[in-house]
């Protein structure tokens, strides 16, 4: 068994995460893969299972927190001590994946991110989007007290410590910027290291048009909460 | 028939339905205690209407049913905060037991394939011995 494990949360992505996979074994043969299956319906749990992934199916849908969680508590207990995030739509360079790696193992930071904006990459997206993504950045800001530029970003490498905090704390939905307050809040570093973005490579952004203002709203919430949580609390999510 | 002989009525079979469904154990009893209360309340008032004239005069309120309609709402609204809580809970319950059975079963169909193959001998043995 080797010591990283490439979390892939994957909601009926059968014709991307096959090469998702392969991609990844090919930039990186120092990890396992685990797909979890959110419910798919159609063959993503057997494409993951060919292309030579471990493949948990969930029974029922658990939105993408759920999804996520449930490979950190694979990771927590397989004994894991890097575990990496990376999605299923192609849309994370499987390239840039052992020099994340190679960051997480310096051992300064409890999570890397996969960044868009630290450096000048290729990554375009519409105005609108653009501005959502300042805001949100400017709101970590406020409540973590650094700088965190690509808040939104899903290609994360995280270590032993961060697995077992998010085998028991993981946010449901919309969980990418929510995290990176709550690891604020048990003190520990987040640091963004530059990564290609690709455009989707098939299958629809999760977040449509319509549903951004909720999302804006959930997601600021979201932060707002962490904050008025402040330190960590008793009997914080017991069962 | 008047009002108060309804209410002596309602909370009889009100008290009625909880036991039976604690009976039928629809209704666990940690809910019930909450519920036999309930059904207590409603029965007294009915008995004796004047303890809510005279708490009514005591607050100043001139009309005495809308106190029984302010403690009613107030009541409900914290009875469904406190549902809420409890459905929280139990949703976190509920993906907990998901993930960890999705990943007892990846490991019990991943590892099947691999007893038949490298180590087939190996739960036999064992039955053997506590046999």
């Amino acid at each position: 068994m080797r010591d990283a494990l490439v979390i892939i949360p994957a909601l009926n992505e059968e014709k991307t995460v096959g090469g998702v996979i392969r991609s990844i074994l090919d930039a990186a043969q120092e990890v396992d893969i685990v797909v979890v299956s959110d419910g798919s319906t159609d063959r993503t749990a057997e494409v993951a299972a060919a292309a030579g992934a471990y493949v948990i199916s969930l029974t029922v849908n658990l939105g993408i927190g759920g999804a996520v969680q449930t490979g950190y508590r694979y990771a927590k207990q397989k004994g894991y001590l890097y575990a990496v995030q990376i999605d299923a739509d192609g849309q994370h360079d499987p390239a840039d994946l052992p020099r994340l790696l190679a960051e997480a193992r310096m051992g300064d930071a409890d999570m890397i991110l996969g960044s868009r904006y630290v450096q000048k990459t290729a990554y375009r997206s519409s105005a609108s989007r653009r501005m959502g993504m300042v805001l949100l950045a400017a709101f970590v800001h406020m409540a973590v007290g650094y700088a965190i530029k690509d808040t939104t970003s899903g290609y994360r490498v995280v270590n032993r410590r961060t697995i077992e905090l998010f085998s028991s704390q993981y946010p449901m939905d919309y969980p990418e910027v929510e995290v990176l307050v709550l690891l604020h809040r048990y003190k520990m570093r987040v640091r963004e290291v530059a990564v290609e973005m690709k455009e989707r490579q098939a299958g629809v952004s999760s977040i449509t048009m319509i549903k951004s203002m909720y999302y804006m709203f959930k997601v600021s919430l979201a932060i707002l909460l962490e904050v008025l949580r402040g330190r960590p609390l008793k009997g914080e999510g017991r069962l | 028939m008047n009002v108060y002989f309804l209410g002596i009525l309602f909370s009889i079979v009100f008290v009625a339905a909880v036991i039976d469904l604690m009976r039928r154990r629809l209704l666990l009893e940690q809910y019930s205690l909450f519920w036999l209360g309930m059904g207590l309340v409603i029965f007294l008032l009915s008995v004796f209407p004047g303890v809510l004239n005279s708490v009514a005069v005591v607050l100043g309120i001139f009309y005495a049913p809308s106190l029984l309609f302010f403690v009613g709402f107030l009541f409900m609204l914290l009875t469904m905060l406190q549902l809420t809580v409890t459905l929280s809970r139990l949703t976190t319950r509920s993906v907990r037991l998901v993930q960890e059975v999705a990943i007892l079963r990846a490991e019990l169909e991943s590892g099947e394939s691999k007893k038949t193959s490298e180590r087939g001998g190996d739960t036999n043995d064992e039955t053997v011995q506590d046999a």
